[in-house]
């Protein structure tokens, strides 16, 4: 009953418009207020307390370090060196943008920045050099969706928040998918630009590849720092997250100069923007679990998820129809921080692991990031083509429908996922 | 008196950024750094004490959270559901969008005023009547922080200052929308621009026009029809 009362309440209060943080708030505070005897006092402090996490600050670590790459050069050069060594296949540049967006995900922890630091440099380029803009659009706004499978990951970081799994254990999960998918997306591209002839690009020689490699070799070596430090223990998730900034922001600076000292407070400030913004839907989130949890409406309903006899196939599909829904309406952090509370002790009830249970709902918030009404990559892209949604809509599909099929390999195979962290060991 | 708190605002978060990623930083390099053997350098290392660091970078991001929360309904990031608002006539969404400012306004003044009552409890009525050399009387005098030892009450303040800013931002963007029609918002233009292949550095994804924000009634959609419309608005790059 109570169950009830909540979501209504939230539902209502979310559809008038208003800040998913603050409908969750006050959700919670007239739930407090009118039907239990909580002292409302303690709301307070949980807002404070809700964040002292340590794990939680690599979320602002990690929108920093992909600031300085994205308007540091690193996009730039991380392109060249993907086109140098793809480029000369079918799909030529859309192939680039493809390992591009799989390179640069693996420096920065979102999709949308993601679209932004390889798409401003790439659709224009692709658009100059004879493609139709609706493929440069299609291949980079679902390449982009990398950004979050690909470890580091904001959302991954989120989701370990709120269901204390392992972050590390989710980024070594999140690989083998991350690669996956861009290969399914690579093929889209290549079989599609095989179909219709798109211009190649001249097969690069080994000494330009060298050459594109070496001056693109301060961001990769981005990767060896994130990940490596993470596997060998020399850092926490949070430690290399702040590594990555301090160093995103010295080969900014003075490594590739393609940032000016003098916009480094700009950088700082617009990061420090995202991050409040997501922290707080974070603290509220916090307090919403706190009272579904009071209310006992997790162990509730995974109890009648057994009862009603369906198995972990079921639960799946219907996580799965019910994630893409959310992701008409909301972004993938507050989805994963509403939902996660509610489906991940069903899906342990089940038998599902927490990890890959994490990478499915990574991979469908990629989903739901690439579509309408509120695909964020969709927007981006729209903001850099100047094409509209309805157009990108369908400029999208073919790679739709690839993220599609990936999802239900994901889902049904959680070996893609496991394999990984199971061979090293850290789970 | 407004522009001083706007820039003190914006340089409170941006200082709280830079410095604990600039702590974070430094305690491990400390702590790999004091590993190896070179004489005087080691001891030195030894010397200095970063048990500190991760609790002092945790108060800064709170304190960011909370102070850049409210930042951010000044450039309007916040997002929320808006799919079914942004369908309405602008009549009526216009009153959506009045109602979730004032929703907003409403919880962060009651949250903020738990939190000045739960500061006060904790130690600040404590200090203030010190500090007024007035008799305590059986008042509390509140925790430390279990690195730094700072009094609690300071720390946790971070919840009444920053939500009281927050809800004066609300009803700030409340006037603001009553008088123009206008919500804040980057405009279009800055990501739009890039015409140079550089990324702006103020470019914020968050901020596309999509429908996690509610469209105000000078709203123009990209592309289509509204590429008729942009000309009039301020949205053109070129």
């Amino acid at each position: 009953m109570s169950a009830a009362i909540i979501f209504v309440i939230l539902l209502v209060l979310m559809l008038t418009g208003m800040p998913i943080s603050i409908s969750l708030g006050l959700t919670v505070l007239t739930f407090l207020f009118t039907m239990t005897q909580v002292p409302i006092e303690s709301v307070a402090l949980k807002l404070f307390t809700g964040i002292e996490k340590f794990e939680i600050m690599a979320i602002p670590f990690f929108i920093l370090a992909g600031n300085f790459l994205t308007h540091g050069g690193v996009a730039r050069r991380m392109i060249n060196f993907a086109t140098a060594m793809v480029g000369h296949w079918y799909g030529g540049l859309g192939l680039g943008g493809v390992l591009a967006c799989a390179l640069f995900a693996a420096v920065s922890g979102s999709s949308p920045a993601t679209v932004v630091a390889i798409g401003a440099i790439l659709m224009p380029a692709m658009t100059r050099q004879g493609f139709p803009a609706k493929f440069g659009a299609g291949v980079i706004t679902t390449s982009g969706a990398l950004g979050i499978l690909i470890p580091p990951s904001i959302v991954m970081v989120m989701y370990s928040v709120s269901t204390n799994t392992s972050v590390g254990a989710l980024f070594m999960a999140g690989v083998l998918p991350g690669l996956l998918l861009a290969a399914f997306l690579g093929f889209t591209t290549w079989y599609r630009a095989r179909k219709f002839d798109y211009p190649r690009q001249p097969k690069a020689s080994w000494g330009q590849r060298v050459k594109a490699f070496r001056e693109s070799a301060w961001g990769l070596f981005l990767i060896v720092v994130v990940m490596g430090g993470i596997y060998t223990g020399i850092f926490t998730p949070t430690e290399a997250a702040a590594m990555s900034a301090v160093y995103a922001f010295f080969v900014a600076v003075f490594v590739y100069k393609d940032l000016r000292m003098s916009d480094v407070p700009k950088v700082l400030l617009n990061s420090a923007n995202m991050s409040a913004m997501l922290l707080y839907i974070i603290t509220n989130a916090v307090l919403f679990s706190f009272l579904l949890t009071h209310e006992n409406i997790p162990q509730a309903m995974a109890d009648f998820m057994i009862g009603s006899g369906v198995g972990m196939v079921g639960f799946l599909i219907m996580a799965n129809i019910l994630m893409l829904v959310a992701g008409n309406f909301m972004e993938p952090s507050s989805i994963v921080l509403i939902l996660a509370p509610i489906l991940f002790p069903i899906a342990i009830k089940l038998g599902i692991d927490p990890v890959h249970f994490g990478i499915i709902m990574v991979v469908n918030m990629e989903v739901g990031m690439c579509h309408p009404p509120v695909g964020l990559n969709l927007y981006v892209a729209s903001g850099i083509t100047k094409m509209g949604i309805t157009e990108l809509t369908v400029a999208v599909w073919p790679w739709l429908v690839s993220m599609l099929v990936f999802l239900i390999l994901v889902t049904y195979v959680p070996g893609i996922s496991l394999v990984l962290p199971k061979a090293l060991g850290m789970m | 008196m407004l522009k001083i708190l706007d820039h003190l605002e914006e340089w409170l978060i941006t200082f709280l950024m830079g410095a604990a990623t600039l702590i974070i930083f430094a305690s491990v390099l400390h702590r790999y750094g004091s590993g190896l053997s070179i004489p005087g350098l080691q001891d030195w290392l030894l010397s200095i004490n970063f048990g500190w660091a991760q609790e002092l970078t945790i108060i800064m991001f709170v304190w960011m959270a909370k102070f850049g929360a409210a930042y951010g309904v000044r450039t309007g990031i916040h997002v929320g559901v808006d799919v079914l608002i942004n369908r309405l006539s602008d009549k009526n969404r216009a009153k959506f969008i009045v109602i979730g400012l004032a929703a907003g306004a409403l919880f962060t003044g009651i949250v903020g005023t738990l939190g000045l009552r739960f500061v006060l409890e904790n130690g600040a009525h404590y200090q203030i009547l010190t500090w007024l050399g007035r008799d305590v009387g059986d008042l509390y005098e509140g925790p430390t922080t279990p690195d730094l030892e700072w009094p609690t009450w300071i720390v946790y303040s971070a919840i009444p200052l920053g939500s009281y800013l927050m809800c004066f931002r609300f009803l700030q963007v409340m006037v603001g929308f009553l008088r123009t029609g206008e919500l804040p918002h980057h405009d279009h233009g800055h990501v739009e621009g890039i015409e140079e292949e550089m990324v702006p550095v103020d470019a914020n994804p968050y901020d596309m026009g999509d429908n996690l924000h509610p469209h105000d009634l000078v709203h123009k959609q990209m592309g289509g029809n509204g590429d008729k419309g942009r000309k009039n608005g301020k949205g053109d790059g070129k």
